[in-house]
């Protein structure tokens, strides 16, 4: 019997976020997150006391999925955080830096939380509808004609993860890589309903990043023993393939509920194995070459299948099935009985390839947009990190083909957008506040505290101690160095802003970002000319970016909206 | 151990949830994060959760929450306003023990006695409470308050139809306490095209009912993206993956099994006897063949979509993909009695599908399709229904799943508020019997005399006074112009109606004569009661409301033309002996921010003037008093002219002039809901006062109370 035990109270306490220690483990986190942004963050090694590997990283995924929050106001900000990662993997460390300087803003006003959350609701409103609307110019349509966009998207993302390690070099073969993987997942025939295909990153460690490379098809790992019986086939049409999900290994497996006796004469074993060869002479008699099975083989069903020159691999496992499927167009039998030709598919070829140390089958197909992308790193930590980059970069390739947009990346959309906020609400605070209801110079106050929550992520970019400025034309970020910062002569110093759209060579004037501006209208409307000229951009994700600046509101007007936090200490 | 239980006691206890409360409540209340042991984190504004989640040790605390929790279940809404009204109510008592308390201390007893002394003092407040609340508060919701009801529905002359824009301020009332400010109005608004998408009819409780049992199996939440995401998708998602899918078009037969399609070799219970291999292998061939001819035999019926609700073996599978079926796997019961109160389609038994016959239980689905949110695949079907209810998803999406649930709970408690909404409210109570019981003798003449005085006086009396109640209409008139709300427009029109009705004296006369001897007298106590009342009361209105209610009375029994369906209907019954039973007509509402509490609370005042024991105006003021207290909380942030003091005033000089109340805030509550609360918190107060000793006992608490515990005393 089970010893039922009372129920501690639990613990409640008012307004969490005016206790002294949440503000100081909130700036915290925050240093921690900040100190990772952007290409020139710093990395952070996570390893457990009890033991496992050191884990360097500077990315979100890995970064929070790790790191063991104990406040539930800062829970709500990670797990809030780590979600949008799961949706768009990309703009995680913006999301949860945004959202941390928000809150860190709004506390230190004088406003009560609920002109606060309306405020930042409405501003919010302002931002997504300008980056949604035809005269935002932190936006770039995508050019399907070229692979400019494309490659400059992936770059981005290779360069501001630093802790995969590359060189300059190996980012541009990795950058290609993603994208070649990426577009032989497009089917070739457009039906009206385009399904993506699958891009399967295996691991091979310990070679070259230069090594990695592309495949069409699908890898199957093997043993080289298993590899020595493949012969060369001759076959000019390619390979007809029978692919079981039901496993060959002679089990039983539907003897119901009763109970089921057998005479002892009578051999089960016997019985069952005469069902798989007459299985395996009927493939042989259709012709297969190739029979795939998920589950296990029965050994003398392998030995028949290797004296009549058909080829099995089994144990593929469920994760590969789909997969399987989609690159062979076989249907998975579920029957040991008679087989319906249709099931089988076929493939261009099988053969057999050496990786490093590693030995696989190489199913060629003869059309399917399955691919393998074998991906090489010298060591453990480093190839994890750029599986996830790659997985990232993926994924933002496909959400980049829903919304073809991307945005300008290098911190210059969000000074931008900040500036654009700035100047609406400057001059349009009357209109504003009439109809939201609050006074003009709560408006003033909240939009300059989003502002400068906006502004400080793009200035988190900077970890060296350079100076960051904002042109007052076109509101873009521009970086100088931490020498020439003090001797004031920026001008002469800077190059390119943060994207790389804009150079200094026209007359431009700037402001540190630091200090208050005076409110100007950037220019909207992007010039094409700009963007004829510019090939190197560093642009980000456009559905990511949107949607983490959105959650990042929502998720500081949650936490904002709090009034007591009760914890129950059972 | 043992400590006393008073109205002290449970003031202190009460007190404390109201300070947790007050923070919480209205429109300017804030979130509540509670974590659970397993490190989960939840948001919540709703006052029940909030409760269990303090789990509390105080043996009152937690028959305070208990009682909060069933209120809870009934109607879904109201938790933090009873902690509030239970602690005014707590605190008047205790006032009055204050009181009570000089003359005892004169007496100069000893303490314990004292204590014993007061808790039979506690013991007759409580059963004067309940004979208030069962005989007492009913009629004065149904003669008085009822006269400022609003309706969410329209009344045309071809039945009632639900107003949306009534609706979408009753939702974002309640959302507004029960969500954060950030999503409240977009999670109304979700909530509002929901209701109107889903129903067939204009009116539909069982629609609610369905919601209020299934809400679970009819969203899907999703984490990561912005709440603005969530959506309304047509059809039912089941939240699993297709085991097979094939893409199918034209007619869909879906059919739904409980068993597995392929036969065993054995079922429980029995044996089965291999002899020999060739019967192993032939029995296994069986099988195969067998559920090849069943897959061939759904195909041949046009089935193309199977679900099932146990996992199916790989050969029923493959038999499926061969036939071009669809497969959905594992579904819970709780989705497959969904599907069945939706579609009216039963399950598939085997003999009936392995037999050549056709099926009977099939259904045509609309579509049936993968949907995929946020990279996770779900089944997608547009089930045909053959009910009131139109299956519709919700989709709510959220950046952390503690939010995603706090409006899943939302929606839900919104359910059952509506449910409770639409669903008439029975009152029972007596009708002024107490002429009869009032032991007072001068007010016994007085009422002798004045059923001697002439008849004809009283009509000419009632002809004046309905010409007085033209005001009123008037009045009304203007209002829902201002308004310009459907609802109030309506509200209006039944009055003019009503006016219009002659009132001929010799009708009433016969009237008066076709009913028994004894009957008839009731009636004229009644209407000397009301003058009495009057006589106290600075409004000649009232009066003549409470008459011309009368006697309309009487002529809808005459079946006269008489129009006034929805919000009069409560008034024509009347059993014997004076027991009076009449609903809160169904979709009845009040303006939110306090009207409820203040126009309550100023007819209980009247109504204690007017009464004669002492009991029952203690009490009534008890209540009067503390139901002031909820909007004192809810404009407590308001200055200047939105203050408590100067609504109240307004309200009150408005009430004074019969002038329709100012509220405020826009938006709408349910007078049900806010009467059930009313009497649950009675209940609990009852429960309160009645415990005069807590006893601590210090042991593990057990399953089975199976042996007494003297001993621990």
């Amino acid at each position: 019997m089970s010893r039922l035990e009372a129920k501690k109270p639990s613990l409640c306490k008012t307004e969490p976020l005016t206790s002294e220690k949440v503000r100081s483990t909130l700036s915290v986190l925050k240093g921690v997150i900040a100190s990772c942004y952007g290409p020139s963050g710093r990395l952070k090694q996570l390893h457990n006391g009890l033991g496992g590997c050191v884990y360097t990283t500077s990315q979100s995924s890995a970064l929070l999925r790790n790191l063991s929050v104990t406040h539930p106001v800062l829970k709500i900000l990670t797990s809030s955080v780590q979600n949008h990662v799961s949706c768009f993997s990309d703009c995680g460390l913006f999301t949860a830096i945004l959202c941390c300087n928000l809150i860190e803003n709004i506390q230190r006003l004088d406003l009560t939380p609920a002109t606060a959350i309306k405020l930042n609701k409405y501003l919010l409103s302002l931002c997504t509808s300008y980056l949604k609307s035809e005269a935002c110019s932190c936006r770039i349509p995508v050019d399907f004609r070229s692979t400019h966009t494309f490659l400059s998207l992936v770059h981005s993302i290779l360069t501001s993860k630093p802790a995969c390690m590359l060189t300059r070099k190996e980012t541009d073969h990795i950058g290609a890589l993603i994208l070649k993987a990426f577009l032989l997942t497009i089917p070739e025939s457009t039906e009206e309903r385009m399904v993506l295909g699958k891009s399967i990153i295996v691991p091979l460690k310990g070679q070259r990043v230069t090594d990695s490379t592309v495949l069409p098809g699908l890898l199957i790992e093997a043993s080289e023993v298993q590899l020595r019986r493949l012969l060369p086939t001759q076959k000019a049409s390619g390979l007809r393939v029978a692919l079981f999900c039901t496993s060959l290994s002679g089990d039983f497996s539907n003897a119901g509920e009763g109970v089921v006796v057998a005479h002892y004469q009578v051999s089960l074993e016997n019985a069952v194995l005469e069902q798989l060869l007459n299985l395996g002479r009927r493939l042989v008699t259709d012709h297969v070459d190739l029979v795939l099975c998920q589950k296990v083989i029965h050994p003398s069903l392998k030995q028949f299948f290797s004296e009549r020159h058909v080829m099995a691999i089994d144990r593929v496992g469920v994760t590969l099935m789909e997969s399987l499927s989609k690159v062979t167009g076989a249907t998975p039998i579920g029957s040991l009985n008679p087989i319906v030709s249709t099931t089988y598919g076929s493939v261009k070829d099988v053969c057999s390839a050496r990786f490093g140390s590693k030995h696989f089958f190489h199913l060629l197909p003869n059309e399917a947009t399955v691919c393998t992308l074998l991906l090489c790193s010298r060591n453990d930590t480093a190839w994890e990190e750029l599986k996830l980059t790659c997985q990232t970069a993926m994924h933002v390739l496909q959400l980049t083909i829903k919304e073809p947009w991307v945005l300008l990346g290098g911190g210059c959309t969000e000074t931008h957008l900040a500036a654009y906020v700035r100047h609406k609400v400057h001059h349009e605070a009357e209109a504003i506040v009439r109809d939201d209801g609050c006074t003009q110079a709560k408006l003033h106050v909240a939009a300059e505290a989003f502002c400068s929550a906006l502004e400080s992520v793009a200035g988190s970019l900077e970890h060296d101690g350079g100076e960051i400025l904002i042109d007052t034309k076109y509101g873009h970020l521009w970086s100088c160095q931490a020498d020439s910062a003090s001797v004031g002569n920026w001008s002469d110093t800077l190059s390119r802003c943060g994207c790389g759209l804009y150079n200094s060579q026209e007359e431009l004037s700037w402001s540190v970002l630091r200090s208050t501006y005076h409110p100007f209208a950037p220019q909207t409307c992007l010039p094409q000319a700009a963007l004829g000229s510019a090939s190197n951009l560093t642009v980000d994700c456009f559905t990511a970016k949107l949607s983490g600046l959105q959650v990042a509101v929502e998720t500081a007007n949650l936490i904002l909206d709090l009034s007591y936090v009760i914890e129950d200490k059972n | 151990m043992a400590s006393q239980g008073s109205v002290t006691a449970a003031l202190r206890v009460a007190e404390v949830l109201e300070s947790i409360a007050n923070r919480c409540v209205g429109p300017e209340g804030g979130q509540v994060l509670c974590t659970k042991p397993t490190g989960e984190v939840l948001l919540s504004r709703d006052g029940g959760c909030l409760l269990e989640a303090l789990h509390l040790e105080h043996p009152l605390a937690r028959m305070i929450v208990a009682c909060v929790s069933s209120h809870l279940k009934k109607t879904g809404d109201g938790a933090k306003t009873f902690i509030i009204f239970l602690c005014h109510l707590l605190r008047g008592l205790h006032a009055i023990g204050e009181k009570g308390k000089d003359s005892f201390t004169s007496e100069n007893i000893q303490s314990h006695e004292r204590h014993w002394k007061n808790c039979c003092q506690w013991k007759s407040i409580s059963q004067a409470l309940q004979t208030f609340q069962t005989q007492t508060l009913g009629c004065i919701v149904d003669r008085s308050l009822s006269r400022h009801y609003l309706s969410v529905f329209s009344s045309s002359t071809e039945g009632r139809k639900l107003c949306r824009h009534s609706l979408e301020l009753l939702l974002e009332a309640y959302f507004c306490g029960r969500v954060g400010r950030n999503n409240h109005r977009f999670i109304s608004q979700l909530m509002c095209d929901y209701v109107f998408k889903c129903m067939a009819c204009e009116s539909g409780v069982e629609v609610f009912e369905l919601l209020d049992h299934c809400f679970a199996e009819l969203n899907v939440g999703v984490t990561g993206l912005p709440v603005s995401d969530s959506r309304i998708i047509d059809g039912l998602v089941l939240p699993r993956d297709f085991s097979m899918y094939c893409p199918a078009d034209g007619d869909i037969r879906m059919v739904i099994v409980t068993e597995i399609l392929q036969p065993q070799f054995s079922s429980a219970g029995s044996e089965f006897v291999l002899n020999s291999e060739t019967q192993f292998q032939a029995s296994q061939c069986w099988i195969t063949d067998r559920t090849k001819t069943v897959m061939n035999h759904l195909r041949g019926q046009n089935v193309k979509l199977l679900l099932t609700s146990v996992k199916q073996p790989d050969l029923v599978i493959y038999c499926a993909r061969l036939n071009s079926i669809s497969v959905v796997e594992c579904l819970s019961a709780e989705e497959v009695s969904l599907v069945q109160r939706i579609t009216g389609l039963s399950p598939c038994v085997l003999p009936e599908v392995a037999s050549q016959c056709e099926i009977s239980d099939s259904t045509l689905v609309k579509f049936c399709k993968p949907l995929i949110l946020r990279s996770k695949r779900y089944v997608h079907l547009g089930l045909i229904s053959t009910c009131a209810f139109i299956p519709h998803s919700m989709v709510l999406c959220g950046p952390v799943l503690g939010l995603v649930e706090q409006h899943e709970r939302a929606f839900h408690g919104a359910f059952k508020m509506l449910r409770q909404l639409f669903t008439d409210l029975d009152l029972n109570y007596i009708i002024q019997t107490k002429q009869q019981c009032n032991p007072s003798p001068l007010a016994y003449d007085n009422s002798r005399e004045r059923n001697h005085s002439p008849e004809t006086d009283k009509y000419q009396d009632i002809v004046a006074k309905s010409k007085n109640k033209l005001e009123t209409q008037t009045h009304l008139e203007v209002y829902s112009g201002l308004g310009a709300s459907d609802t109030e427009l309506r509200a209006g029109k039944p009055w003019s109606a009503h006016k219009k009705t002659p009132i001929a004296p010799s009708q009433t006369d016969e009237m008066l004569k076709c009913l028994p001897p004894e009957r008839s007298g009731i009636i004229d106590n009644c209407d000397l009661s009301i003058e009495n009342h009057s006589t106290g009361n600075p409004t000649a209105e009232d009066t003549g409301t409470e008459i011309s209610f009368e006697h309309l009375q009487v002529s809808d029994n005459a079946g006269k033309g008489y129009t006034l369906p929805v919000m009069r209907k409560s008034l024509d019954t009347c059993t014997c002996q004076g027991y009076c039973s009449s609903t809160v007509p169904a979709g009845c509402v009040l303006p939110v921010g306090g009207s409820f509490e203040i126009l309550m609370s100023y007819y209980l005042l009247s109504y204690a003037k007017q009464c004669r024991q002492s009991d029952e105006t203690v009490i009534s003021m008890l209540i009067a008093d503390a139901l002031l207290g909820i909007p004192k909380i809810l404009y407590k942030p308001k200055k200047g002219k939105d203050s408590f003091p100067h609504i109240y005033m307004r309200s009150l000089h408005a009430l004074q002039a019969s002038q329709p109340m100012v509220s405020g805030q826009s938006g709408f509550e349910s007078v049900a809901g806010k009467y059930q609360l009313l009497t649950s918190v009675l209940q609990c107060l009852m429960k309160i006062l009645t415990i005069d000793l807590i006893i601590n006992i210090k042991r593990q608490p057990q399953k089975t109370a199976d042996q007494e515990s003297e001993d621990e005393f």
